[in-house]
């Protein structure tokens, strides 16, 4: 386990089995298996839907793209659609975004403005 | 001055913030540093995998030629040349495939040059983004 990036990790109240993850620090080439780890342990656990806080995401690079895309196909093995329907985003850091935005990622995970709009979402 | 490291994947946190510092120091616009730091990481990522398979020395420098600023990395891996890698292909990520390609695509994306340079025994890769030194 890096320094370099802190999971947070907390479940939502409600109908759905919603886990949030709260990024902190890098996502990159040394720490994306992090990402994809704790997301499978959510998922272990009986989580179906991941929401990201990607707030304090200060690094963003194309390793941590895989893992958000790995988690997606974890979320969804079976569903086929070009839209995430199980993995939603929240406040990216403009370096987040930018990366996101830079390799289209925004028109398969939905990015929104705060935690309520996406759990709205699912 | 250069930064020589005997680096893998762990010390990409450090490759980034001598980046940011010294292209901060040569008097890089704010908004230039995210390109910067994409570029250099996504570069050194491919020198450490596909070069080394892992772990090996890099010397970075950044330097200012008038407006410019000019990123170079030096190894000693096999000849590995990213400007030759195939397009990325910016499938959709909902695809099943494994995304790939992505690296390259930011490193092109936010240069607006990249060269390189095969040695005697090593690499040198050259990255020039322009127009990027405040007031300069």
């Amino acid at each position: 386990m890096s320094q370099d990036l802190e999971i947070g990790m907390s479940r939502e109240d409600g109908d759905k089995a919603v886990t949030v993850m709260r990024l902190k620090g890098s996502l990159d080439a040394n720490t994306q298996s992090e990402l994809e780890d704790k997301a499978r342990e959510a998922v272990s656990a009986g989580a179906e839907y991941l929401i990201l806080d990607m707030s304090a995401v200060e690094y963003l690079g194309s390793a941590g793209m895989r893992a958000i895309h790995a988690v997606a196909n974890l979320l969804s093995p079976e569903d086929p659609s070009m839209r995430s329907a199980y993995l939603k985003v929240f406040n990216p850091s403009p370096a987040a975004e930018k990366v996101f935005k830079t390799l289209g990622f925004d028109s398969f995970i939905d990015i929104h403005e705060n935690i309520d709009e996406a759990i709205a979402a699912l | 001055m250069p930064l020589r490291i005997l680096a893998d994947l762990g010390q990409l946190k450090q490759i980034r913030s001598y980046v940011t510092q010294t292209a901060t120091a040569l008097g890089a616009r704010a908004e230039v540093l995210e390109d910067l730091r994409l570029a250099v990481d996504e570069a050194a990522i491919n020198i450490l995998t596909h070069g080394y398979g892992g772990c090996g020395r890099i010397e970075l420098e950044v330097a200012a030629a008038g407006k410019d600023l000019v990123v170079t990395l030096r190894d000693e891996a096999p000849a590995f040349d990213p400007t030759l890698a195939p397009p990325a292909e910016l499938r959709l990520p909902g695809e099943r495939d494994a995304a790939g390609g992505f690296g390259v695509y930011l490193m092109h994306s936010g240069m607006d040059e990249i060269t390189h340079q095969p040695l005697e025994d090593g690499n040198e890769l050259t990255m020039i983004k322009r127009d990027a030194i405040a007031g300069g």
